[in-house]
Protein backbone atom coordinates (compact mmCIF):
# COMPACT_ATOMS: atom_id res chain seq x y z
CA UNK A 1 0.00 0.00 0.00
CA UNK A 2 1.37 3.54 -0.94
CA UNK A 3 2.54 5.19 2.17
CA UNK A 4 -0.49 7.11 3.62
CA UNK A 5 -1.21 10.53 2.75
CA UNK A 6 2.26 9.95 0.73
CA UNK A 7 1.19 9.39 -2.95
CA UNK A 8 4.48 9.82 -3.94
CA UNK A 9 7.04 8.21 -6.69
CA UNK A 10 7.32 4.94 -6.82
CA UNK A 11 11.69 4.58 -6.12
CA UNK A 12 13.08 1.70 -7.77
CA UNK A 13 14.31 0.21 -5.04
CA UNK A 14 17.76 -2.25 -4.92
CA UNK A 15 15.30 -5.30 -4.86
CA UNK A 16 14.03 -3.77 -7.97
CA UNK A 17 17.32 -2.93 -9.72
CA UNK A 18 18.86 -6.77 -8.50
CA UNK A 19 15.69 -8.55 -9.93
CA UNK A 20 16.92 -6.49 -13.16
CA UNK A 21 20.70 -6.52 -13.88
CA UNK A 22 21.73 -9.56 -12.14
CA UNK A 23 18.74 -11.67 -14.59
CA UNK A 24 18.55 -9.38 -17.58
CA UNK A 25 20.73 -8.02 -19.72
CA UNK A 26 23.11 -9.71 -22.67
CA UNK A 27 25.34 -12.53 -21.57
CA UNK A 28 28.71 -12.21 -23.04
CA UNK A 29 29.58 -15.44 -24.35
CA UNK A 30 31.92 -17.10 -21.60
CA UNK A 31 35.02 -17.68 -23.65
CA UNK A 32 35.43 -13.92 -23.97
CA UNK A 33 34.61 -12.81 -20.52
CA UNK A 34 37.41 -12.92 -18.10
CA UNK A 35 34.92 -13.26 -15.09
CA UNK A 36 31.07 -12.67 -13.64
CA UNK A 37 32.44 -10.87 -10.64
CA UNK A 38 31.26 -12.34 -7.35
CA UNK A 39 28.45 -11.06 -5.79
CA UNK A 40 28.86 -10.29 -1.97
CA UNK A 41 25.13 -9.69 -1.55
CA UNK A 42 22.89 -12.62 0.55
CA UNK A 43 19.20 -11.85 -0.63
CA UNK A 44 19.34 -12.87 -3.42
CA UNK A 45 18.31 -16.47 -3.47
CA UNK A 46 15.13 -15.31 -2.11
CA UNK A 47 13.34 -14.12 -5.84
CA UNK A 48 11.85 -17.12 -6.36
CA UNK A 49 8.39 -17.82 -5.09
CA UNK A 50 7.72 -21.49 -3.98
CA UNK A 51 4.46 -22.09 -2.49
CA UNK A 52 5.24 -24.12 0.56
CA UNK A 53 3.46 -25.47 3.68
CA UNK A 54 4.30 -22.43 5.99
CA UNK A 55 2.86 -20.18 2.81
CA UNK A 56 -0.22 -22.27 3.43
CA UNK A 57 -0.47 -22.01 7.15
CA UNK A 58 0.36 -18.43 6.91
CA UNK A 59 -2.40 -17.73 4.56
CA UNK A 60 -4.54 -19.90 6.64
CA UNK A 61 -3.61 -17.33 9.77
CA UNK A 62 -4.14 -14.74 7.74
CA UNK A 63 -7.67 -15.48 6.77
CA UNK A 64 -7.96 -16.55 10.64
CA UNK A 65 -7.57 -13.06 11.79
CA UNK A 66 -9.25 -10.86 8.86
CA UNK A 67 -11.52 -8.46 10.09
CA UNK A 68 -15.29 -9.58 10.97
CA UNK A 69 -16.92 -5.98 10.67
CA UNK A 70 -14.97 -5.57 7.33
CA UNK A 71 -16.24 -8.87 6.16
CA UNK A 72 -20.43 -7.75 7.27
CA UNK A 73 -19.84 -4.23 5.67
CA UNK A 74 -19.75 -6.51 2.01
CA UNK A 75 -17.15 -8.20 0.58
CA UNK A 76 -18.53 -6.18 -2.90
CA UNK A 77 -17.29 -2.92 -1.35
CA UNK A 78 -14.02 -4.51 -0.54
CA UNK A 79 -13.93 -5.86 -3.94
CA UNK A 80 -15.45 -3.88 -6.68
CA UNK A 81 -16.34 -0.86 -4.41
CA UNK A 82 -15.25 2.83 -5.70
CA UNK A 83 -12.99 4.71 -4.40
CA UNK A 84 -12.20 7.65 -6.62
CA UNK A 85 -9.74 9.29 -4.12
CA UNK A 86 -7.92 6.98 -4.08
CA UNK A 87 -7.12 5.69 -7.51
CA UNK A 88 -6.35 9.22 -8.21
CA UNK A 89 -3.41 9.64 -5.50
CA UNK A 90 -1.74 6.15 -6.98
CA UNK A 91 -2.43 7.63 -10.61
CA UNK A 92 -0.93 11.02 -9.41
CA UNK A 93 2.35 8.58 -8.10
CA UNK A 94 2.77 6.84 -10.69
CA UNK A 95 2.44 9.82 -12.86
CA UNK A 96 5.20 11.96 -10.77
CA UNK A 97 7.59 8.59 -10.24
CA UNK A 98 8.32 8.91 -14.40
CA UNK A 99 8.40 12.64 -14.37
CA UNK A 100 10.38 13.24 -11.34
CA UNK A 101 12.95 10.62 -12.65
CA UNK A 102 12.90 12.21 -15.92
CA UNK A 103 14.12 15.19 -14.65
CA UNK A 104 16.61 13.40 -11.94
CA UNK A 105 18.15 12.07 -14.58
CA UNK A 106 18.19 15.29 -16.77
CA UNK A 107 19.43 17.28 -13.88
CA UNK A 108 21.99 14.62 -12.08
CA UNK A 109 25.55 15.80 -12.36
CA UNK A 110 26.66 12.36 -11.07
CA UNK A 111 25.66 10.49 -13.71
CA UNK A 112 25.21 12.60 -16.57
CA UNK A 113 24.27 10.73 -19.36
CA UNK A 114 26.26 9.96 -23.00
CA UNK A 115 24.90 12.97 -25.17
CA UNK A 116 24.93 12.86 -29.09
CA UNK A 117 26.19 15.53 -30.78
CA UNK A 118 24.24 15.04 -33.77
CA UNK A 119 20.70 14.49 -34.48
CA UNK A 120 19.34 11.20 -34.35
CA UNK A 121 19.12 10.56 -38.26
CA UNK A 122 22.97 11.46 -38.45
CA UNK A 123 23.40 7.87 -36.96
CA UNK B 1 63.67 -19.10 -27.30
CA UNK B 2 61.45 -15.97 -26.58
CA UNK B 3 61.74 -14.06 -23.98
CA UNK B 4 58.66 -14.37 -21.25
CA UNK B 5 56.72 -11.02 -20.00
CA UNK B 6 58.08 -10.56 -16.81
CA UNK B 7 56.12 -12.15 -13.85
CA UNK B 8 55.78 -8.43 -12.63
CA UNK B 9 54.01 -7.35 -15.57
CA UNK B 10 51.96 -10.32 -15.93
CA UNK B 11 50.21 -9.68 -12.75
CA UNK B 12 49.61 -6.04 -12.65
CA UNK B 13 46.84 -6.90 -16.29
CA UNK B 14 45.62 -9.71 -13.99
CA UNK B 15 44.64 -7.40 -11.55
CA UNK B 16 43.22 -4.84 -13.76
CA UNK B 17 40.25 -5.45 -15.88
CA UNK B 18 37.60 -3.71 -18.22
CA UNK B 19 34.01 -3.56 -16.48
CA UNK B 20 31.52 -3.17 -19.88
CA UNK B 21 27.86 -2.03 -19.30
CA UNK B 22 26.30 -1.14 -22.24
CA UNK B 23 26.74 -1.11 -26.17
CA UNK B 24 25.32 2.34 -27.71
CA UNK B 25 26.18 3.66 -31.01
CA UNK B 26 29.72 5.20 -31.80
CA UNK B 27 28.59 9.09 -32.21
CA UNK B 28 27.66 9.41 -28.59
CA UNK B 29 29.40 11.97 -26.66
CA UNK B 30 31.10 10.60 -23.62
CA UNK B 31 29.73 12.64 -20.49
CA UNK B 32 32.36 13.33 -18.12
CA UNK B 33 33.03 12.25 -14.71
CA UNK B 34 30.38 9.91 -14.76
CA UNK B 35 31.67 7.17 -11.49
CA UNK B 36 30.92 3.65 -12.20
CA UNK B 37 31.32 0.19 -10.22
CA UNK B 38 33.69 -0.16 -8.04
CA UNK B 39 35.33 1.30 -4.51
CA UNK B 40 36.60 3.90 -5.24
CA UNK B 41 34.33 4.19 -8.03
CA UNK B 42 36.53 4.31 -11.82
CA UNK B 43 35.33 6.81 -14.46
CA UNK B 44 33.37 6.25 -17.20
CA UNK B 45 34.54 5.56 -20.86
CA UNK B 46 33.50 4.81 -24.05
CA UNK B 47 35.22 2.49 -26.32
CA UNK B 48 34.95 2.69 -29.59
CA UNK B 49 34.61 0.34 -33.07
CA UNK B 50 32.87 1.01 -36.02
CA UNK B 51 29.82 2.46 -35.67
CA UNK B 52 29.27 0.77 -32.19
CA UNK B 53 30.61 1.85 -28.32
CA UNK B 54 30.83 0.69 -25.35
CA UNK B 55 30.58 2.06 -21.93
CA UNK B 56 33.31 0.49 -19.68
CA UNK B 57 35.20 1.41 -17.09
CA UNK B 58 38.66 0.15 -15.49
CA UNK B 59 38.29 -2.14 -12.43
CA UNK B 60 40.27 -4.14 -9.75
CA UNK B 61 39.84 -7.53 -10.36
CA UNK B 62 41.41 -8.40 -6.68
CA UNK B 63 37.97 -7.12 -5.37
CA UNK B 64 34.74 -8.20 -5.62
CA UNK B 65 31.75 -6.57 -6.68
CA UNK B 66 28.24 -6.31 -5.89
CA UNK B 67 27.92 -4.08 -3.37
CA UNK B 68 24.38 -2.16 -3.08
CA UNK B 69 26.47 1.00 -4.81
CA UNK B 70 27.91 -0.93 -7.51
CA UNK B 71 24.83 -2.66 -8.26
CA UNK B 72 22.96 0.95 -8.55
CA UNK B 73 25.91 2.74 -10.33
CA UNK B 74 25.48 -0.37 -13.10
CA UNK B 75 21.47 0.23 -13.40
CA UNK B 76 22.07 4.44 -13.20
CA UNK B 77 24.73 4.43 -16.01
CA UNK B 78 22.62 2.33 -18.32
CA UNK B 79 19.05 3.94 -17.46
CA UNK B 80 20.52 7.57 -17.65
CA UNK B 81 21.96 6.43 -21.01
CA UNK B 82 18.39 4.95 -22.74
CA UNK B 83 17.27 8.88 -22.45
CA UNK B 84 19.48 9.80 -24.59
CA UNK B 85 20.44 7.20 -27.27
CA UNK B 86 19.71 3.62 -27.46
CA UNK B 87 21.48 0.76 -24.86
CA UNK B 88 22.15 -2.31 -25.12
CA UNK B 89 22.52 -3.33 -21.32
CA UNK B 90 24.66 -6.68 -20.50
CA UNK B 91 24.37 -8.47 -17.53
CA UNK B 92 25.96 -7.11 -13.78
CA UNK B 93 29.37 -8.37 -13.50
CA UNK B 94 30.65 -8.72 -17.15
CA UNK B 95 34.57 -8.07 -17.16
CA UNK B 96 36.69 -8.50 -20.04
CA UNK B 97 40.59 -8.34 -20.21
CA UNK B 98 41.14 -4.69 -21.30
CA UNK B 99 40.03 -2.23 -23.61
CA UNK B 100 41.21 -3.76 -26.74
CA UNK B 101 39.38 -7.03 -25.37
CA UNK B 102 35.90 -5.26 -25.49
CA UNK B 103 37.00 -3.57 -29.21
CA UNK B 104 38.19 -6.53 -30.86
CA UNK B 105 36.62 -9.17 -29.03
CA UNK B 106 33.18 -7.96 -28.33
CA UNK B 107 32.21 -5.05 -30.24
CA UNK B 108 33.90 -6.32 -33.66
CA UNK B 109 32.58 -10.00 -33.57
CA UNK B 110 28.98 -8.58 -32.84
CA UNK B 111 28.78 -5.58 -35.23
CA UNK B 112 26.25 -6.26 -36.90
CA UNK B 113 24.07 -8.26 -34.18
CA UNK B 114 24.59 -4.87 -31.80
CA UNK B 115 23.88 -2.22 -34.57
CA UNK B 116 20.77 -4.28 -35.83
CA UNK B 117 19.63 -4.56 -32.05
CA UNK B 118 20.61 -0.83 -31.39
CA UNK B 119 18.05 -0.53 -34.24
CA UNK B 120 15.05 -2.34 -32.64
CA UNK B 121 15.63 -0.43 -29.17
CA UNK B 122 16.44 3.65 -30.61
CA UNK B 123 14.02 5.63 -29.05
CA UNK B 124 12.89 2.94 -26.99
CA UNK B 125 12.91 2.20 -23.19
CA UNK B 126 12.25 -0.23 -20.78
CA UNK B 127 8.87 0.04 -18.04
CA UNK B 128 8.32 -2.41 -15.11
CA UNK B 129 4.79 -2.67 -14.28
CA UNK B 130 4.80 -4.29 -10.78
CA UNK B 131 1.43 -4.97 -8.98
CA UNK B 132 0.74 -6.37 -5.43
CA UNK B 133 -2.28 -7.79 -4.16
CA UNK B 134 -3.49 -5.90 -0.97
CA UNK B 135 -3.87 -9.22 1.36
CA UNK B 136 -7.19 -8.39 3.01
CA UNK B 137 -8.67 -7.31 -0.03
CA UNK B 138 -7.53 -10.66 -2.45
CA UNK B 139 -8.29 -13.09 0.82
CA UNK B 140 -12.17 -11.43 1.13
CA UNK B 141 -12.38 -12.55 -2.65
CA UNK B 142 -11.08 -15.77 -2.57
CA UNK B 143 -13.60 -16.24 0.54
CA UNK B 144 -16.53 -14.95 -1.07
CA UNK B 145 -15.63 -16.88 -4.86
CA UNK B 146 -14.72 -20.07 -2.82
CA UNK B 147 -17.30 -21.21 -0.81
CA UNK B 148 -14.99 -23.88 0.67
CA UNK B 149 -12.10 -21.47 2.00
CA UNK B 150 -15.16 -19.96 3.57
CA UNK B 151 -16.01 -23.52 5.32
CA UNK B 152 -12.35 -24.00 6.13
CA UNK B 153 -12.43 -20.64 7.50
CA UNK B 154 -15.12 -20.54 9.85
CA UNK B 155 -13.89 -24.70 11.03
CA UNK B 156 -10.26 -23.16 11.84
CA UNK B 157 -11.80 -19.99 13.46
CA UNK B 158 -10.56 -19.56 17.06
CA UNK B 159 -9.78 -23.15 17.35
CA UNK B 160 -6.03 -24.50 18.72
CA UNK B 161 -3.75 -24.21 15.10
CA UNK B 162 -1.97 -27.50 15.91
CA UNK B 163 -5.69 -29.41 16.21
CA UNK B 164 -6.72 -27.90 12.74
CA UNK B 165 -3.46 -28.22 11.00
CA UNK B 166 -5.04 -29.89 8.24
CA UNK B 167 -7.46 -27.85 7.21
CA UNK B 168 -5.45 -24.37 7.42
CA UNK B 169 -3.32 -26.59 5.18
CA UNK B 170 -5.70 -26.70 2.79
CA UNK B 171 -7.19 -23.69 3.27
CA UNK B 172 -3.90 -22.01 2.72
CA UNK B 173 -3.19 -24.22 -0.56
CA UNK B 174 -6.67 -23.33 -1.80
CA UNK B 175 -6.36 -19.45 -1.19
CA UNK B 176 -2.51 -20.12 -3.23
CA UNK B 177 -3.93 -21.81 -5.55
CA UNK B 178 -6.82 -19.28 -6.40
CA UNK B 179 -4.01 -16.23 -6.35
CA UNK B 180 -1.91 -17.71 -8.86
CA UNK B 181 -5.38 -17.94 -10.94
CA UNK B 182 -6.07 -13.78 -9.83
CA UNK B 183 -2.38 -13.31 -11.11
CA UNK B 184 -2.78 -14.95 -14.73
CA UNK B 185 -6.15 -13.27 -14.98
CA UNK B 186 -4.93 -9.89 -13.92
CA UNK B 187 -1.63 -10.39 -15.99
CA UNK B 188 -3.97 -10.61 -18.94
CA UNK B 189 -5.95 -7.78 -18.16
CA UNK B 190 -2.85 -5.54 -18.10
CA UNK B 191 -1.12 -6.61 -20.98
CA UNK B 192 -4.64 -5.86 -22.67
CA UNK B 193 -4.48 -2.30 -21.12
CA UNK B 194 -0.76 -1.71 -22.33
CA UNK B 195 -0.75 -3.45 -25.59
CA UNK B 196 -1.68 -0.72 -27.52
CA UNK B 197 0.95 1.64 -25.80
CA UNK B 198 3.90 -0.72 -26.37
CA UNK B 199 6.10 -2.35 -29.29
CA UNK B 200 6.85 -5.38 -26.69
CA UNK B 201 5.65 -6.91 -23.31
CA UNK B 202 7.61 -10.30 -21.01
CA UNK B 203 5.86 -11.56 -18.24
CA UNK B 204 8.25 -11.69 -15.41
CA UNK B 205 7.83 -14.19 -12.46
CA UNK B 206 6.21 -13.60 -9.53
CA UNK B 207 8.97 -12.75 -6.74
CA UNK B 208 6.31 -12.95 -4.33
CA UNK B 209 3.50 -14.47 -2.84
CA UNK B 210 1.36 -11.57 -2.95
CA UNK B 211 2.43 -10.05 -6.39
CA UNK B 212 -0.13 -9.71 -8.92
CA UNK B 213 1.54 -8.24 -12.45
CA UNK B 214 5.17 -7.94 -12.54
CA UNK B 215 5.30 -6.97 -16.66
CA UNK B 216 8.62 -5.41 -18.55
CA UNK B 217 7.46 -3.42 -21.72
CA UNK B 218 9.68 -2.01 -24.36
CA UNK B 219 7.86 1.64 -25.66
CA UNK B 220 8.23 4.36 -27.35
CA UNK B 221 9.76 7.36 -24.96
CA UNK B 222 7.61 9.84 -26.72
CA UNK B 223 4.41 7.87 -25.75
CA UNK B 224 5.22 7.66 -22.25
CA UNK B 225 2.44 9.50 -21.51
CA UNK B 226 0.11 7.43 -23.30
CA UNK B 227 1.57 4.71 -21.14
CA UNK B 228 0.75 6.73 -18.01
CA UNK B 229 -2.61 7.33 -18.65
CA UNK B 230 -3.83 4.13 -19.39
CA UNK B 231 -1.95 2.71 -16.83
CA UNK B 232 -3.33 5.18 -14.27
CA UNK B 233 -6.70 4.25 -15.38
CA UNK B 234 -6.47 0.53 -14.84
CA UNK B 235 -5.01 1.81 -11.19
CA UNK B 236 -8.04 3.61 -10.43
CA UNK B 237 -10.09 -0.01 -11.60
CA UNK B 238 -7.90 -2.05 -9.12
CA UNK B 239 -7.80 0.79 -6.57
CA UNK B 240 -8.19 -1.58 -3.21
CA UNK B 241 -7.32 -4.23 -4.11
CA UNK B 242 -4.17 -4.19 -6.54
CA UNK B 243 -1.38 -1.96 -5.94
CA UNK B 244 0.85 -1.02 -9.03
CA UNK B 245 4.17 0.95 -9.29
CA UNK B 246 5.41 1.68 -12.36
CA UNK B 247 9.54 2.09 -12.91
CA UNK B 248 11.39 3.77 -15.94
CA UNK B 249 12.22 4.68 -18.26
CA UNK B 250 15.05 1.77 -18.09
CA UNK B 251 17.25 0.58 -20.49
CA UNK B 252 15.95 -2.55 -22.14
CA UNK B 253 16.81 -5.08 -20.33
CA UNK B 254 14.85 -7.76 -21.07
CA UNK B 255 14.47 -6.76 -24.70
CA UNK B 256 18.08 -7.97 -25.33
CA UNK B 257 18.90 -10.34 -28.45
CA UNK B 258 20.25 -13.94 -27.67
CA UNK B 259 23.80 -13.44 -29.10
CA UNK B 260 24.89 -15.72 -31.89
CA UNK B 261 27.72 -18.16 -30.42
CA UNK B 262 30.64 -17.22 -30.61
CA UNK B 263 33.01 -18.86 -33.64
CA UNK B 264 36.03 -19.69 -31.70
CA UNK B 265 38.84 -19.25 -34.39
Amino acid sequence: MSPPGGGGPSPTGLADVIETILDKGLVIDAYIRVSLVGIELLTIDARIVVASVDTYLRFAEAVNRLDIAQEKEGLPGLVGGSRPGKGTRITKGVLQGVGDKLREYAESERRPAPRRPRSREGY
Amino acid sequence: MAVPAGPEQAREQEQSGCYVYGIVPADVEPAADVAGVGDPPARVQLVRQGSLAALVSEVDLTRRLGTPEDLRAHAQILDAAVIEVPVLPLRFGTVMGSKDAVAAGLLAVYQEAFAAALKQVDGRAQYMVKGRYVEQAVLAEVLAEIPEAARLRQHIQDKDPDATRNARIRLGLIISNAITAKRAADTRALSEVVGPHCVASVVREPTHELDAVHLALLAEITRQDDLDQALSDLASDWAGRIEIRLLGPQAPYDFTPALPPLRIR
